[in-house]
């Protein structure tokens, strides 16, 4: 543990070079993947072989605990892996997985925590984890962008980190579109968002609705999100119900047009593969 | 009312009556569930002895340090600093070797860097990818290890120059889904082979499949299956078809048989409908 002489380094400057070389090694894979390891511990075993198995079996079982973030949300995991190596071949399989996470508040998660530890899938987790980040990211960056350009229609009661945008006409408060956009992760890990529509309108309005086309505007909605996209069609939505709020819509300059687009094309997300 | 106003010995006998009623329902409650207030106090003591441990470690560490601090004062500042960059090293480089668990790592190269994509499938670490990228405008691909039939330029037209990072998860979401179907595939072969006639037609990115198979050790094979996996990211099939060719005449028990097979094969892996089956076919005898 406490060594006199510097064992392979020459002098400390190679040692602080190489280790600059190491660190920036470390912020590149943390960029590119998006996830922060910030600690790693990892402890070996060898398992005797008390069942008569031939001499050239060996198994080792590896206990590793592993901790970091993946943009708000913190991770601290501890597994094992059971690594059995006999003459052909090395196999190596999670025995046991453990996953601890905060924030809680993203209900989604803990759900889709438990199965990924039920199955012991260490990699599906980490896969679905970043999706769901990013599929968050964009829904925030959404809301923001349309609070941004339409500031007295777009509302965000709890902010543009939550999971709905309420879009209420100024010239007629009693009608309100509230929009709630869920990402949830399914059986197999696949992150999927889900939108909604819920219009409020007054007594008075639903009464005199014949067509019904408040009663039918969420299926419509849906719709429109398959033919549009989500940007698009929140945006003819915001637009539809504001038009005679605004004389003129903001021209169609740098604020209009999003920065980003969305992780994946909504129309791709929503087909539904399998037969009856 | 005529109680008597004396204040002490009334206020006394009163709490000690309340007293005695908190006792009494805690002795009840103890009684009732001694096993629940018993774990609770295994549990405290648990803890309690897993805090007199960890402080005793401390403990003995900091003697550690007080008395290397103590045998060489002067040469400690020199040659703590080597001996953090040192330990900084080791830890920097674990966590490198960490990154594969996530299912991406990498390494710098003179051009850009080398990614490796891990897969597995239930647990089971398989097979490893690698793509190398050079790190100029437009990015491209320098060289990889992807298999030709999965629809790495489909994938990096779409997402290499707007989002790496999608890029990167995608392609590994591909590779994980075609290593789940191919593990299942294997398995199916090499477990289960004395249920199958003939051999599994496979092709090579495991998304259609197709075998012939029976039940029960003895008998015919009534079944055939044919297993399509129009989602390349899924390791479940979207697709599944089981027509009776046995040679009794197509009965209702038949029939019934095939539609929950065909059930199954929907949610269930491969190989585990198979053990599935396997043990409901040992339960009936």
């Amino acid at each position: 543990m406490y060594q006199s002489d510097s064992e392979g380094w020459a002098s400390s400057k190679d040692l602080r070079s190489h280790l600059g070389h190491l660190e920036s090694e470390l912020l590149f894979l943390s960029t590119l993947t998006g996830i922060s390891i910030r600690n790693y511990s990892m402890k070996t075993e060898d398992l005797a072989n008390t069942e008569k198995t031939e001499k050239s079996m060996k198994k080792v079982l590896q206990r590793h605990r592993l901790s970091g973030n993946c943009h708000m949300i913190t991770f601290q995991l501890e597994f094992q892996i059971l690594e059995i190596q006999d003459k052909e071949n090395l196999s190596s399989v999670i025995t046991d997985l453990n996953i601890i996470m905060e924030p809680t508040e993203y209900s989604e998660l803990s759900e889709f925590v438990s199965r990924a530890e039920e199955r012991r899938d260490l990699l599906m987790f980490f896969r679905s984890l970043h999706f769901f980040v990013e599929w968050c990211e964009y829904r925030k960056r959404t809301f923001e962008h349309f609070k941004e350009k339409y500031p007295e229609a777009v509302h965000l009661p709890e902010g543009a980190a939550s999971s709905y945008m309420v879009v209420q006409s100024t010239r007629q408060p009693g009608f309100e579109l509230v929009i709630v956009w869920r990402v949830q992760i399914d059986e197999e890990g696949k992150v999927l968002p889900k939108l909604d529509l819920l219009p409020k309108a007054p007594q008075q309005a639903l009464q005199l609705d014949r067509n019904r086309v408040l009663e039918t505007a969420p299926l419509s909605f849906r719709a429109l999100l398959g033919a549009l996209g989500i940007e698009a069609a929140l945006e003819s939505l915001i637009k539809s119900l504001c038009t005679a709020d605004y004389g003129r819509f903001p021209a169609d300059s740098q604020v209009s047009k999003m920065p980003q687009e969305a992780p994946r094309p909504y129309a791709e997300l929503t087909c539904s593969p399998r037969s009856p | 009312m005529e109680w008597a106003n004396d204040g002490k010995s009334k206020g006394g006998v009163l709490a000690h009556l309340e007293r005695l009623e908190i006792q009494v329902n805690r002795s009840r409650k103890n009684l009732e569930d001694p096993q629940r207030a018993q774990a609770v106090e295994s549990a405290l003591g648990t803890k309690i002895h897993k805090l007199r441990c960890l402080r005793d470690k401390l403990r003995a560490e900091v003697k550690q340090r007080q008395a290397r601090v103590r045998a060489s004062p002067d040469q400690t500042l020199e040659i703590s600093e080597q001996e953090v960059m040192e330990r900084r090293q080791e830890k920097v480089k674990a966590i490198l070797q960490a990154y594969r668990f996530t299912g991406l790592s990498g390494k710098l190269t003179s051009r850009g860097v080398c990614v490796c994509i891990s897969t597995a499938f239930e647990g089971n670490l398989l097979d490893s990818y690698f793509i190398d990228l050079v790190i100029q405008k437009p990015l491209r691909i320098h060289h990889h290890s992807i298999p030709v039939f999965i629809p790495l330029e489909e994938i990096s037209a779409k997402y290499l120059q707007n989002n790496i990072q999608h890029f990167l998860f995608c392609l590994c979401e591909y590779l994980n889904a075609y290593a789940g179907r191919k593990y299942q595939a294997d398995r199916l072969q090499s477990d289960f082979a004395a249920f199958l006639a003939g051999p599994l037609q496979r092709n090579s990115l495991c998304n259609l499949l197709s075998f012939t198979y029976k039940v029960e050790l003895r008998g015919q094979f009534p079944f055939r299956a044919r297993l399509q996996y129009k989602d390349l990211t899924t390791t479940l099939p979207t697709d599944v078809t089981i027509t009776y060719q046995g040679t009794d005449a197509l009965s209702p028990s038949w029939e019934e048989q095939r539609a929950s097979h065909e059930n199954l094969f929907f949610s269930k892996p491969l190989h585990h409908v198979f053990t599935y089956l396997q043990e409901k076919e040992k339960s009936w005898i």
